[in-house]
């Protein structure tokens, strides 16, 4: 594919998200005039941060043909991380800098096992979700780490010049992000990579460090999420990060990406992120339980995905 | 055929493994002083049997190749037990609704194969979405309240037991295991299921029609998932929804820890109990020696790792040509 065509595929598929979001905005509005007031679309906003980071991360895994399953874990360790560097009376500046190093490095590992010890990624990072729960249960068991001091919740809440910080930090990682992808050597890797891992290797490209270095900054997002997490609620509970690696699987497939690798669009996934995070609000607004979240990303999932399987179908040809 | 000699990895495999079982029971012996006694027994076996079908289900789905998962096993198990329990409310016969929900189970397997082999979708995405919807209806549709209220005399399948041996794990886990041993290593829609995950040109290209074949597995996984579902109902006597949460990732860590080959075409149903054997005896032995639950989680996540990283160890076809990998590296 040239790169013209599939700039004009991906455009396509940011140009059907954006028509869906305003589809179900008019839905909501009509259903729920308390949907389109600005104090609900900047709360859905400020909920958005944590999904849309770890998105952007999500996005630059599945890119390399890999997925990260554990990303939840990794949120909660970190919290629980930050959490006791709270209770220690740490300042906010080193507090910030311990739960993002201890997503990183938890993210390394991923990428190591993944790399160097050639375990298929789904294996390895849900053998690693499972020892992040039980790191997790072990360190708080049923308790909450509660009372945490609110240095922090200028992050979430505070604005500058009237634009909520959330804004800025999106802004950040996305623009961060899309420098690494499309402005670096690093970017053409990573897609090399997802494309055909092997041709990589015999060009000489870096593979099990480029993939480890995707690992390790998705783990980064992750870790930085925690930080958000932990300023917004000021507590670490059991049930942190659950949902988070599929919502951010979801959200990434939605924008465009392909599980098997080599394409993805970063605009695509924080439309996706807005589209999930406006879905799961407007949702409990006109007054859906919000137990059905799942039956409603997940139908939305195994439609986009029939779309995107019978197209490259009709462009490729079938298998068997 | 295969044959069983020790030069053949899976044998090996299953040697391995054996030898593995004998330290998980050695050490739980030595955690835990009430763990060599008789009554183990049936408080093992209890667990084995609903496990033991999901595993076995997805070793089958991953044999099968292209790279085949199932990752909605745990959410059909959740979703027919709460069919089954609703049917019984609504006046159903138990006997009549068990059947309705293993009709149920294939019905919902029968969406995931038409999704990965008709429409195309890779299976983790597939399941993984409908390990989303299935979870979420089962949740939905009840408000997060278990169903209750079941008849006592159904008990009788999870609950009662023959000298040790629970009624479920004989009557419905070692037929089951054995049959489709059987099917898998002696019939020839067993070999047909080795050849699509070797290679799924080669057996389209001899007549194998590799699509039907993975679809009706994928359908066998959710029958299978159903049948776990009803022992779990007659064990607790209730449906919840969340019943079946994590047991996706355990039937995945058992079927790849017993010697499935991730990406198809390699591993036995023998080797998949044994592996189920080991997993449930770490459980019980931790929770004999009362050891907090987070550590078996821990265990189980290092298991399924380290499963995977002895496969590529003791995967290696021979010595040759690992030997002839390590010459050809440059580094």
């Amino acid at each position: 594919m040239t790169s013209l065509s599939r700039f004009a595929r991906g455009a396509q598929r940011e140009l059907i998200l954006v028509l869906a979001i305003l589809m179900i905005c008019a839905l909501f509005a009509s259903q729920s005039e308390f949907f389109l007031t600005e104090r609900n679309l900047t709360t859905v906003l400020r909920r958005s941060v944590d999904l849309a980071i770890i998105g952007a991360g999500m996005t630059l895994v599945i890119m390399s043909g890999g997925i990260d399953v554990s990303v939840g874990g990794i949120l909660a360790v970190s919290a629980i991380f930050i959490g006791r560097a709270f209770e220690a009376d740490l300042p906010a500046p080193i507090v910030v800098i311990i739960g993002v190093s201890v997503g990183t490095l938890l993210g390394l590992m991923n990428g190591a096992i993944c790399a160097k010890a050639k375990v298929p990624p789904i294996i390895a990072t849900l053998g690693s979700m499972y020892v992040f729960i039980a790191v997790l249960y072990l360190v708080i068991g049923g308790t909450w780490i509660s009372g945490l001091p609110d240095t922090l919740s200028f992050l979430t809440r505070g604005d500058v010049a009237g634009i909520p910080v959330g804004v800025f930090i999106i802004a950040a990682v996305y623009g961060f992000c899309w420098i690494l992808l499309h402005r670096q050597p690093w970017g053409r890797h990573l897609c090399a990579i997802g494309n055909d891992e092997a041709a990589a290797r015999l060009v000489g490209i870096p593979v099990d460090r480029v993939k480890m270095q995707a690992y390790a900054l998705l783990g980064l997002l992750a870790g930085l999420a925690a930080v958000l997490y932990v300023a917004r609620l000021r507590n670490v509970e059991v049930n942190i990060g659950t949902n988070v690696a599929l919502e951010a699987i979801a959200a990434t497939i939605l924008g465009g990406a392909n599980i098997r690798g080599g394409v993805g669009s970063l605009i695509g996934t924080l439309l996706g992120v807005v589209f999930i995070k406006l879905m799961q609000n407007g949702l409990v607004l006109i007054g859906v339980s919000s137990l059905w979240e799942g039956v409603v990303i997940g139908g939305l999932l195994v439609v986009v995905l029939s779309i995107d399987a019978l197209q490259s179908r009709y462009r490729y040809g079938r298998s068997l | 055929m295969m044959a069983w000699s020790t030069h053949d990895p899976t044998t090996k495999r299953l040697f391995f493994l054996f030898g593995l079982w004998l330290v998980v029971i050695v050490i739980s012996s030595l955690l835990s002083p009430h763990f060599l006694q008789a009554s183990t027994i049936p408080f093992l076996l209890q667990y084995v049997p609903i496990i033991g079908l999901l595993g076995i289900g997805q070793t089958l789905v991953i044999l099968s190749g292209g790279p085949g998962i199932d990752l909605s096993v745990g959410a059909m198990l959740s979703l027919v037990g709460l069919a089954v329990g609703w049917l019984f409310t609504l006046g159903v016969d138990i006997y009549a609704a068990c059947l309705l929900g293993i009709v149920f189970g294939a019905m919902l397997g029968a969406v995931n194969g038409v999704l990965i082999n008709w429409i195309g979708i890779p299976s983790l995405m597939a399941t993984l979405a409908t390990l989303f919807a299935y979870s979420g209806l089962a949740l939905a549709l009840t408000g997060g309240t278990p169903i209750g209220g079941l008849p006592d005399h159904f008990t009788w399948l999870g609950q009662g037991q023959i000298w040790l041996i629970p009624n479920h794990f004989l009557l419905v886990f070692v037929p089951v295991a054995i049959i489709l041993h059987i099917v898998l290593t002696y019939m020839r829609i067993g070999r047909h299921i080795y050849a699509a995950g070797n290679d799924e040109r080669a057996a389209h290209l001899i007549g194998i029609r590799v699509r039907r074949l993975r679809t009706g597995l994928y359908i066998l996984s959710g029958v299978l998932a159903a049948l776990a579902a009803i022992m779990n109902l007659s064990w607790f006597q209730a449906a919840r929804p969340d019943a079946g949460i994590g047991m996706e990732l355990l039937s995945i860590t058992v079927a790849v820890l017993g010697g499935t080959y991730i990406f198809g075409g390699q591993g036995r149903i023998a080797g998949t109990v044994l592996a189920i054997m080991i997993v449930t005896t770490l459980q019980v032995g931790l929770q004999l020696a009362n050891v907090s639950q987070a550590w078996q989680l821990g265990v189980i996540g290092v298991l399924l790792i380290g499963s995977v990283g002895i496969n590529t160890l003791l995967g290696r076809q021979n010595l040759g040509q690992s030997l002839g990998r390590l010459l050809g590296q440059t580094k």
